[in-house]
């Protein structure tokens, strides 16, 4: 046990930058601290330890954000990241003031959800924020960021009507159409935000809404099943993450009583409804190679092709969860580039 | 804000900060700092030295490997039951983590690595925290970022243009315009009759131009708050206490800090800096009563104003406490000192006993020091700096801050209005969830106060001198004190109480060791913990600041 321990310790200290293997391993660790035997999970502790950064309405590298209430009788908050020209203040200028004033191109709106497993972090998480700035200046959008309700307090399908609500208040708000009158609208996520992305488009594609979302960008997205794939067995506990807190964190999102095949974590398994011929939007999906889902991952880009739609996969053999938190590594640069490439190719 | 209702127009507040001004504490992207602390942890909310990365991640295998020897039951334990504090200083964090654990585990032999912990105690003080200490001249405000945070709802358009109108009338006065100026308030005026006043931004605005007004119309400038006597003071005081978390949740977290910097000491004295009516204390004297060794002799010295009309309030307040005191077995004692000013009062007025354990408690009342003072002598030193120096010669175990977060005492007017109105649209946004009356009402008046003060006056009237929690940590470093950590105990029972006793939406947040209380993700006040260093140890921190911890 030990001697494995130190192994796994060794192998992944050699893979990603030391600031990244601290960054990485002390969640890790705090995560063990807050995840329950009995399936509870300690809430206190979690946003005790969770670092967290205020919204700013002046300009930090040309980006500024603030915060909206999107529905008050469940709290919805979401933070709004957009692009400033200047560094200066803006100067009584509105906050959501019409994108299409500023910039005669079309500006994609990317609705983020962020990562944790459907039970850490929010939309002021430190580690969210820097990365939905980032996505800012990168694509030249506006990037809403969804503090969608978690687990174990809130299960299936919290989250994804969250998600929801979000993508419908994010059409209905004239001041982000661009010049054509529409707005275009992105979904993106990492790790269980990932996952939200693919069931929030799969309700605007099967809904009779007429919401069209143009892209998904799926980092390192959350999917399993019953199954053990080969990744897992191979990847368990070496590098950051094990089966062990995955399953977990599956029993804590999903209903009582369902297994990994629900839909939901599998969306391409027995249970599952076809998706062939569905409007579904054309899909970025970033996958690490030594993250243990890969082989989940793999087989959803797999479904979607297999049903017809469009999906590019990026497949980073050396990288680990969590590489894009920090740009200390070349992954994380060759994932921005797609991801700018990605939507630019689409807006 | 107005009750979330279908999708309608937009945005009510603008923005306008100029770079110059000071702000609380943000970690977006890139921040100058001192070289040695890792950037990019930084950015991720955790400070750690480059050069001490090495060691942290060994602590880290270490701790991971002491995780594993533990049964999942007992880390769920320890979670719940340790104390833990700050955070984001991961070295401290990991080495505490450490010897939790393994004071958890039953194991009869300990590994090498934690007798020297043990032995070597400086292992444990993170000496990151020397760097923490600004150099005593460094200028407060020129490091971070400005930050204005804004939460905002779905509004309506006439809102939107009120807040613009707003905003410009602001600017005007900020030029001296002052006919201008008026002349917008007056449409503000009439267009207030349009929107719906009753809440959300319509409520606001409407004592923001009420503000606005009495600056800009007052005869001879210094508009003047609104009546006030200390007595009505205190009713509006005491129902904002009852419509809101807010002070509730002050008076608990120093409790609790007190509380545990009492620990061990038979005679303690407690100076409040602002008595009122006494609401914090019985709390206080209930938990000494409770404490297991029997509760101290608990001395309390009450300071406020005078009382005009002959009836001694302080006395009042002291002999009502001072019953209960006896109800339940405390010793007490309770002296009143009446002051105007904060400023008047001196040391030798509050009687501490050398031998007694002291604790200051100033709950939103040291930014009224931050005036110019009185005219006369320059040489003689501000307010604040006068009194942070009389409380630190009185070697107080513990002083309890607590203060609004917020920036309104920049120097420009426009960035003083611009960060007030939004600070109180969300503080009135949480007050839409109170459903008490007549509390609610009164508790905007208190608060509608707060803002005439803020906004219409200047010099020495002006006392609302808001400041964030990043200002007054470097401010009360260079007064030569230190943080007590407050940690994860605190947290979870302000976050209980919270749950408990008031609307969701409000949020309890942990800022390197201080606490925040705000609606949604809008941090408004903040507690610190702090106490003073012996005057030859300024400048070389020597000692773990934990509250109730051991001090290696």
């Amino acid at each position: 046990m030990a001697r494995s321990n130190e192994v796994s310790i060794n192998e992944s200290k050699m893979v990603v930058p030391l600031n990244t293997w601290v960054l990485i391993s002390n969640f890790k660790l705090a995560y063990n601290l807050l995840r329950r035997p009995d399936g509870t999970f300690n809430r206190h502790l979690a946003e005790f330890l969770d670092r967290k950064v205020a919204a700013n309405a002046n300009p930090v590298d040309r980006v500024f954000s603030f915060d909206v209430i999107v529905d008050r009788a469940t709290n919805l908050l979401c933070r709004i990241y957009r692009p400033s020209d200047t560094d200066d203040p803006p100067n009584v200028a509105d906050l959501e003031k019409p994108v299409k004033s500023e910039s005669s191109h079309t500006v994609p709106v990317i609705v983020f959800f962020h990562g944790g497993s459907f039970a850490h972090s929010s939309a002021n998480s430190a580690i969210y924020d820097t990365l939905c700035r980032r996505l800012v200046g990168l694509c030249k959008a506006v990037v809403v960021s969804v503090n969608y309700r978690r687990a174990p307090e809130h299960r299936y399908p919290c989250a994804y009507d969250d998600g929801w609500t979000v993508l419908n208040w994010v059409k209905s708000r004239t001041w982000l159409e661009s010049k054509d009158s529409k707005v275009h609208i992105f979904l993106a996520g990492d790790s269980s935000g990932g996952n939200i992305a693919h069931h929030v488009a799969l309700k605007a594609a099967e809904s009779e809404s007429g919401i069209e979302v143009l892209g998904n960008i799926l980092l390192n997205p959350m999917f399993g099943g019953e199954l053990r794939t080969e990744s897992e067995k191979r990847l368990d506990g070496k590098y950051f993450v094990s089966v062990q807190d995955r399953d977990w964190y599956w029993r804590a999102f999903l209903p009582d009583g369902a297994d990994r095949d629900h839909p939901a974590c599998n969306p391409f398994g027995p249970k599952a409804a076809s998706l062939v011929g569905v409007k579904f939007p054309k899909s970025l999906v970033v996958v690490a190679g030594l993250d243990l889902v890969q082989d989940w991952q793999m087989a959803y880009v797999e479904g979607l092709k297999e049903a017809g739609q469009q999906v590019k996969d990026l497949y980073l053999e050396k990288a680990t969860i969590g590489f894009y938190l920090l740009p200390n590594n070349a992954h994380f640069h060759t994932v921005m580039d797609e991801i700018k490439k990605f939507v630019g190719s689409i807006c | 804000m107005v009750p979330y209702e279908t999708a309608a127009a937009a945005p009510p507040i603008p923005i306008g900060n100029p770079p110059a001004s000071s702000s609380s504490s943000s970690s977006n992207t890139i921040i100058p700092k001192p070289p040695e602390i890792d950037g990019l942890l930084a950015g991720a909310g955790y400070k750690v030295r480059s050069s001490d990365l090495r060691h942290v991640a060994q602590r880290l295998e270490r701790l991971e490997t002491a995780m594993l020897n533990s049964p999942s039951q007992q880390l769920s334990l320890l979670a719940s039951d340790a104390v833990l504090y700050n955070p984001s200083d991961l070295s401290t964090w990991v080495d505490s983590l450490l010897s939790e654990l393994n004071q958890s585990q039953s194991l009869p032999s300990l590994p090498s690595d934690l007798s020297d912990l043990m032995s070597n105690p400086t292992a444990l003080d993170g000496s990151w925290m020397d760097q923490q200490l600004p150099p005593p001249t460094a200028a407060v405000h020129n490091q971070q970022p400005p930050q204005l945070t804004v939460v905002t709802a779905v509004e309506e358009d006439s809102g939107i243009r009120l807040v613009h109108m707003l905003m410009t009338c602001a600017e005007y006065v900020q030029r001296g315009e002052l006919a201008l100026a008026g002349s917008l308030i007056q449409d503000m005026q009439s267009l207030l009759t349009r929107v719906n006043t009753g809440c959300g931004i319509g409520k606001v605005a409407g004592y923001f131009i009420d503000a606005l007004g009495r600056r800009v119309f007052a005869a001879g400038g210094g508009g003047g708050v609104p009546g006030g006597s200390a007595y009505e003071n205190e009713i509006l005081y005491h129902h904002f206490y009852e419509a809101c978390p807010y002070l509730k949740f002050a008076h608990f977290t120093a409790n609790q800090a007190i509380l545990e910097a009492f620990d061990g000491h038979d005679c303690v004295h407690v100076v409040d800096f602002n008595l009122m009516h006494g609401l914090q204390w019985p709390a206080l004297i209930q938990a000494l009563a409770l404490r297991p060794g029997g509760p101290p002799l608990l001395r309390l010295t009450g300071i406020g104003p005078p009382s005009p009309d002959g009836r001694d309030s302080l006395r009042e307040i002291g002999l009502r406490l001072a019953e209960l005191a006896r109800s339940v077995n405390v010793r007490f004692a309770f002296r009143g000192v009446a002051a105007a000013r904060l400023e008047d009062v001196k040391p030798w007025m509050l009687q501490v006993n050398p031998k007694e354990a002291v604790a200051v408690n100033s709950i939103m009342q040291l930014h009224k020091l931050l005036g110019p003072g009185s005219p006369g002598d320059p040489a003689r030193p501000a307010p604040i700096d006068a009194v942070l120096g009389w409380i630190r010669s009185l070697n107080p175990k513990i002083m309890t801050v607590v203060e609004q977060e917020s920036n309104h005492n920049q120097p420009a007017f426009l960035d003083r209005f611009t960060e007030s109105l939004y600070y109180y649209s969300t503080m009135f946004d949480s007050l839409d969830a109170c459903a008490l009356q007549p509390e609610k009402a009164l508790a905007e008046m208190y608060i509608q106060r707060e803002i005439c003060n803020v906004v219409s006056c200047e010099g020495s009237a002006r006392l609302e001198r808001h400041e964030p929690l990043a200002n007054w940590r470097e401010r009360l470093t260079r007064a030569g004190f230190r943080p007590l950590h407050l940690g994860s105990n605190a947290f979870k029972q302000a976050s209980m109480l919270l749950t408990l006793f008031s609307a969701e939406g409000y949020c309890v947040e942990e800022n390197e060791g201080c606490l925040t209380l705000g609606w949604h993700s809008r941090p408004l006040i903040a507690a610190s913990a702090w106490h003073a260093v012996a005057e030859t140890a300024v400048g070389a921190v020597s000692d773990v600041p934990v509250v109730g911890g051991v001090v290696l």
